[in-house]
């Protein structure tokens, strides 16, 4: 139990990672992206190989996944950004749809479908973090990382442009904004810190393969953010938890076949966002619009 | 007097409409000019032209001798050119503060050019100048209409700008804010700012107008002093729609 129970805070903590990422696109700078889980598995990919061709270092990973992930992220997204809201939304779609067949294709690179195996426990300065607590702690550490460098960089004048974009992009740009230029940097900053996730993820699965980076990935991930409150600190962390934990208390219900398991917890989504649209639009951590 | 702000044939089509067509304009340094022309006269396709929202099919504009047509509308306001919106397009999920700080901070990387503290005392006088200083924390979706307007003025004081286009600024102001607002405006003017206004409102072009230029189909038909214009009984006829 105590096992399983690790098992599923390490997930919490590596896909609130990704939703915070996410976050800064969607919550702060209004970019809707369906296309993250292609950031997550750029990273994934890229840390499974330093794993397997380098040496299993944990921050030499995360580096090449933040570095690998933010810059193709953010020249992937380069002749998308020219296009707004909607358009965007479809081209990210396009870009989500191209990149599941190159993970499946390039099997050289990403070992198609039967993805990259073997992938060993990873190590911080030559220490073993095979134990799932360390590993936990790390993945804890991180998080927080991310979640002191979007509260910092939110409270200054870069997210204050950020989300004068998302508000109003004319006006943003009526009073000396860059909006091209801000939109490739959150790009390539949600991108980096998506890209360590992956790099994360590939360390506690052992395994990555396309799977997990498909457009069901990437509409999880979404809402997560949209659940918890984008533009939120708080709010993705909460949504996280909440789709990670509840397929999992399902399982705990009694006399539930876990063959149902699975539309249960459609039904759930699907009631839970319609109510969640109604009262709470902006999310469980969102504003109350009307306040005055 | 040499123009401050000088546009040269400016013309803008959308499909058959010419929205803006061949006009001549100059805004002279510290004065008030208003746009004036019914719905449809290009006024706001005018300013859209010169801030670089859109670009002009021909023509010109030029600052201070220089041109600067076609360039993004970032540079522009960086050249000291801020306007306002009909709409107010105000950052309404921001706070009031945040919304006027963002106006003092036209660089978009992680960091601003001049200080910090000159930037925040450039807003807070920017607040306290437009009475809102009390709301520097509430959001700018909260704030009622007047506060709004005066919010999206605020915005333009803060950037710190020397030629203003405002975009029916004083539209919908009770009779009191309309005269704070123009205050505002005048003492601006003394300051040395430039400001060209599109109004419908004539008794706000009749108050704070040194100049009006008359607007009709994309056009420049008339531009003198407001007795004048405001005087031609042919301009008052197309104003309200009256013409043949």
């Amino acid at each position: 139990m105590i096992a399983y129970l690790l098992n599923l805070a390490q997930l919490a903590a590596i896909f609130g990672l990704l939703s915070v990422s996410l976050n800064i696109l969607i919550g702060y700078g209004g970019i809707f992206s369906v296309a993250h889980a292609v950031f997550f598995g750029l990273g994934a990919y890229a840390g499974a190989h330093v794993a397997l061709d380098l040496a299993p270092d944990i921050l030499l990973a995360a580096l090449a996944a933040a570095l690998t992930a933010g810059v193709l992220s953010a020249l992937l997204a380069l002749p998308a950004l020219r296009v707004r809201g909607e358009y965007f939304v479809i081209a990210s779609l396009g870009l989500q749809m191209l990149a599941t067949t190159v993970f499946t294709e390039a099997s050289d690179i990403t070992g198609g479908l039967g993805g990259l195996v073997g992938i060993p426990p990873p190590t911080v300065f030559g220490v073993s973090l095979a134990d799932p607590l360390a590993f936990l702690l790390v993945c804890l550490g991180f998080l927080a990382l991310a979640l002191a460098v979007v509260r910092l960089l939110m409270r200054a004048s870069f997210g204050r442009a950020l989300m004068a974009l998302r508000d109003s992009e004319s006006a943003a740009e009526a009073l000396g904004k860059n909006v091209p230029l801000l939109k490739t940097l959150a790009v390539l900053l949600g991108g980096a810190f998506a890209g360590v996730a992956g790099a994360l993820f590939a360390f506690q699965e052992a395994f990555v393969n396309v799977e997990s980076f498909t457009l069901d990935q990437s509409v999880l991930i979404m809402a997560m953010v949209i659940i918890g409150g984008a533009g939120t600190l708080a709010g993705p962390l909460l949504g996280t938890v909440l789709l990670l934990a509840l397929p999992a208390a399902l399982t705990f219900i009694p006399g539930l076949p876990p063959t149902d398991i699975g539309a249960v917890q459609q039904l759930i989504y699907g009631l839970a966002m319609t109510v969640l649209m109604i009262f709470r639009p902006a999310g469980l951590a969102g504003r109350l619009a009307g306040r005055r | 007097m040499s123009a401050l702000l000088s546009m040269r044939g400016l013309t803008r089509r959308f499909g058959g409409i010419a929205a803006v067509d061949g006009v001549d304009l100059d805004l002279a340094p510290g004065i008030i000019t208003a746009l004036v022309g019914p719905n449809g006269a290009g006024k706001t396709t005018l300013f859209n032209l010169i801030t670089g929202h859109l670009a002009p099919d021909a023509g010109t504009v030029a600052l201070a001798g220089h041109a600067i047509g076609r360039r993004a509308p970032h540079h522009i306001a960086r050249l000291g050119i801020a306007r306002s919106f009909q709409d107010l397009r105000l950052f309404a999920r921001m706070s009031v503060r945040d919304n006027v700080l963002c106006a003092t901070e036209p660089a978009s990387w992680f960091w601003q050019p001049g200080g910090k503290a000159a930037r925040q005392a450039r807003a807070e006088r920017a607040l306290a100048a437009t009475g809102l200083a009390a709301l520097a924390r509430a959001d700018a979706a909260d704030l009622a209409y007047a506060e709004r307007k005066f919010l999206s003025l605020a915005r333009i004081i803060a950037t710190g700008a020397r030629i203003w286009l405002l975009d029916e600024p004083a539209s919908g102001l009770d009779p009191a804010s309309r005269a704070r607002f123009s205050a505002l405006l005048r003492d601006a003017v003394a300051d040395g700012v430039t400001i060209c206004l599109i109004e419908h409102n004539l008794d706000i072009v009749i108050e704070l107008a040194d100049r009006i230029v008359f607007l009709d189909q994309g056009r420049k038909l008339a531009e003198g002093d407001p007795a004048t214009i405001l005087a031609d009984p042919l301009l008052a006829a197309i104003y309200f729609g009256e013409r043949a």
